[in-house]
């Protein structure tokens, strides 16, 4: 194509059209610019906004969580008797106080007796019957949250207290981190990064050993989604037949210090608070002389007025002791503290103790029994 | 246009013919030639043009770079018609030694060329779609793009699986590998390797050299366990975790792992061991105390509870190819798998180690079973005839060279089994014998149409040679006869 003459000019040319024209093209182009760079950077700003939300509740959900136990919860009192070993009374003495307690705050209480395990421990000692006692509980109550699993031989002496207000909401602040799972000096430590959300067992520790006589274990309703509870795998584990069979010197304590010891998937679960919080003795722990260091420690176990429990333990194993009397002693004063709570006496109504020649000799016997 | 020169005195008329006829395509070619004889008017024009030379004489409107080059680029380009577009009546005069224009002079080969250039102008569109299609073709083939898309985990998914291969066995302490055991070594990987490349899969490869560590505890062979949570550590976001012995071989890389099993998982694996229990293992446990999930046969009936699959061979559980999922419960599994106390009472009974202890903990504890579920064998794990051989019944006729099979166990080369486990070969078997047997099965059964092709041809070729060789030999066997 040949284009032998320029396009015809008009006859009144545009003052200044050239730069008019060029200017308006650049300036055309740099619009246009700007607005793709907008659209570019305004896209770039909300995927940064959104993985940043994404993450953040990614992260807060699987890592974080509540950092409390809010609210009223669901408990059960776990209690399992021994009808060989304890008197009608003495049941009653501590189905009463109970019954109170669970009345008082709203909780419920699940009474079993050794008896209806013996088939599946026999034949470890049936101090071993509170693991199967625990995972039928879970069965019976299935919707409830925490499960307290509380010896015969203890009392709750101050029935205003609310384990929710006691121990779950405060958990935070109450809970013993990095210190040695086992007393007195376990190479094992409990975490230092746990949190209350994510606690599933609450157990603390006396001098010797750690005090499983009473401690919470937390369930895990199952959700239309999940049937996964870390409680069952925790009781299965610790009833396995090769721990009862392996004739640890204290049963089920000794499976249980094992246990938390040598498997960081119960130990990341485990929080370990002061034993007087939960599980106060009715004497004094001696103080011990550290091999080592040569240093004599103390350990806080004696019951004081105000505590939540008092934990008869060991009454059993040793003829000098009487648990239906010291129980007695207990109760008494408990029934002061209802009546001073309520304004009356608690309804049941206990016997008086029987004559002290009988008891002796039914404790002689039980002793026999038991071993 | 047209600037008609005015009648000069000693203007050449002839020139005005030519205008008349209008036959000149261009009256600024033509004025040239106008005044050409003449001295003044050719002085008058110089000094004209002279005096515009100075400026362009063609003022375009400087609007970019392509309004300024489009004249330049359209003048470039050839012009194939004959005509020229301003005049449409414009005709070849008929001359003598001359014929009509052809582009590239006419000749045959000039013709094809431009009819092939036409052909390529008008499907030019079609020919750019094309080449850009086979272009993708070409690279996604070559390069590792259809490995990376079934590897993505929002694609494939392949990255969720990782093969946990148990390389080095009896390496270390124990005693001097050979070149069969290194042989093994080779191919077994060189497969796995493939495999996981082409699904898009992770392989680790781990050592499983016999330690002190686990030497002094009377663990050798447990790390299994470590292993495998040391491979849940390296891929955090893998999910699947295949376990598979070295003595493994994948008979069918074809198959992927999700289209085998895990697409359709409620059906390929069974939850009741019940299906097939050679422990006779009393299931669901009896115990009235239990939660309702723990006692039902099948758990809670749900695939997301499944956390582990294993298959049984004809003595119970086969740990050489099992999968893990990455969950709670699996870090509780392998938490209890290790326990000292089990161990130290049982480790002169159980001989299979690791194994035996999962069986206990099955067996054991109830909660166990409810992440557990089983797969047939032979979808993972079938064995060579070796293996969980087969005892000929009383009175049954085993034919000479002919091994008894169990359909339950043995691999079958018509099912085409996924991958064939040589369990306990090295417990009086030729591990390399059977791993190279197998290998070449392999081989032979996943050809190309291509392959089976030719070797179809070369075996009909192979038996007619024989056949006439046969009959040659007749024929001099007869001929003296």
């Amino acid at each position: 194509m040949h284009f032998a003459l320029p396009p015809r000019k008009t006859s009144q040319p545009p003052p200044y059209a050239r730069g008019n024209t060029s200017v308006s093209a650049t300036y055309r182009r740099r619009k246009q610019l700007q607005i793709v760079s907008y659209a570019v950077l305004g896209l770039l700003t909300l995927y940064l906004c959104f993985r940043l939300v994404l993450f953040a509740t990614s992260a807060g959900s699987h890592e974080d969580g509540p950092s409390a136990i809010e609210g009223h919860q669901d408990v059960v009192l776990v209690t399992v008797f021994d009808n060989d070993a304890m008197s009608e009374d003495y049941i009653k003495i501590v189905k009463a106080n109970r019954d109170d307690y669970a009345a008082r705050h709203g909780y419920k209480n699940f009474y079993t007796n050794t008896s209806a395990y013996s088939k599946l421990v026999h034949p470890s000692p049936t101090s071993w019957s509170i693991v199967p006692a625990l995972r039928h509980a879970l069965t019976e109550h299935s919707s409830s949250t925490f499960f307290w699993s509380l010896s015969a031989d203890a009392f709750i002496t101050n029935p205003s207290l609310s384990l929710e207000t006691h121990i779950l909401q405060p958990l935070e602040s109450l809970m013993l981190k990095d210190v040695p799972v086992v007393p007195p000096d376990s190479v094992i430590h409990t975490f230092s990064h746990l949190r209350p959300s994510r606690t599933h067992l609450i157990l603390s520790q006396d001098a010797d050993n750690i005090a499983h006589t009473s401690f919470i274990l937390r369930n895990t309703p199952f959700t239309p989604t999940t049937t996964d509870n870390w409680a069952h795998y925790f009781l299965d584990a610790w009833f396995d037949p090769l721990y009862r069979a392996y004739l640890f010197q204290k049963a089920e304590n000794h499976a249980l210090e094992h246990l938390v010891q040598w498997h960081p998937t119960i130990l990341a679960k485990l929080v370990l608070i002061e034993q007087r919080r939960l599980n106060s003795y009715n004497f004094a722990s001696p103080p011990v002389r550290d091999q080592v260091t040569g240093q004599t420690q103390t350990y806080d176990s004696m019951w004081q007025e105000g505590d939540l429990v008092v934990n008869l333990k060991g009454c059993r194993e040793s003829d000098k002791r009487d648990c239906e009397k010291e129980m007695r002693h207990y109760y008494a004063k408990w029934a002061q503290e209802v009546e001073r709570l309520d304004g009356k006496k608690p309804k049941h109504h206990v016997k008086p103790p029987k004559p002290k020649q009988q008891q002796v000799e039914d404790s002689k016997e039980k002793a026999g029994a038991l071993n | 246009m047209s600037r008609t020169p005015s009648p000069l005195p000693n203007g050449s008329w002839t020139a005005q013919g030519r205008l008349d006829g209008n036959s000149m395509p261009n009256g600024v070619h033509a004025a040239p030639n106008l005044y050409s004889n003449n001295d003044d008017q050719w002085a008058a024009a110089k000094a004209k043009s002279a005096h515009v030379r100075g400026y362009p004489s063609i003022q375009t409107k400087n609007e970019g770079f392509f309004q300024r080059s489009r004249r330049k680029i359209s003048s470039t380009l050839p012009v194939f018609s004959p005509y020229t577009p301003l005049s449409a009546s414009w005709k070849d005069p008929e001359k003598l030694g001359r014929s009509r224009w052809y582009p590239r002079g006419g000749g045959t080969l000039s013709k094809v060329k431009t009819f092939v250039g036409n052909v390529l102008r008008k499907f030019k569109f079609l020919f750019i779609i094309l080449s850009i299609v086979t272009l993708i073709t070409v690279v996604m083939s070559k390069t590792s793009v259809l490995v990376r898309i079934r590897g993505n985990s929002h694609l494939g998914g392949g990255s969720k699986f990782v093969i946990v291969l148990g390389a080095n066995e009896g390496g270390g302490v124990m005693e001097w590998k050979g070149p069969r055991e290194w042989a093994i070594e080779r191919d077994s990987i060189k497969n796995k390797r493939k495999y996981a490349d082409r699904w898009g899969y992770q392989l680790e490869i781990t050592d499983m050299s016999t330690k002190k560590r686990y030497a002094h505890e009377w663990r050798e062979s447990w790390e299994k366990v470590d292993l495998v949570r040391n491979a849940m550590a390296r891929y955090p976001d893998a999910e699947w975790f295949w376990w598979l012995d070295l003595n493994t071989f994948i008979m069918e890389p074809s198959i992927s792992l999700q289209s085998h099993i895990f697409n359709n998982l409620a059906k390929t694996v069974y939850r009741d061991i019940n299906v097939y229990n050679p422990l006779n293992i009393t299931h669901p446990p009896q115990t009235e105390f239990l939660d309702p999930v723990a006692r039902s046969a099948t758990g809670d009936n749900r695939t997301s509870s499944i956390d582990i699959i294993i298959p049984q061979d004809c003595s119970g559980f086969n740990l050489g190819s099992f999968f893990l999922r990455r969950s709670p419960f699996t870090d509780r599994l392998l938490d209890m798998w290790w326990d000292p106390v089990l161990y130290e009472q049982k480790h002169m009974e159980w001989e299979h180690k690791e194994q035996d202890a999962l069986e206990h903990l099955y067996a054991s504890q109830p909660y166990m079973r409810t992440h557990f579920a089983f797969i047939e064998q032979r979808k993972i794990n079938s064995f060579p005839p070796g293996a969980c051989a087969v005892e000929p019944k009383e009175g049954e006729v085993v034919e000479e060279g002919k091994t008894l099979l169990d359909p339950r166990f043995h691999y079958r080369e018509q099912d085409r089994d996924f991958v064939v486990n040589m369990a306990g070969c090295e417990w009086g078997r030729d591990c390399w014998a059977e791993m190279y047997m197998y290998r070449e099965l392999s081989n032979k059964l996943n050809r190309s149409w291509w392959e089976k092709f030719k070797d179809s041809l070369s075996g009909a070729w192979r038996s007619v040679k024989t056949s006439v060789s046969r009959e040659k030999k007749n024929d001099v066997k007869q001929a003296p006869g």
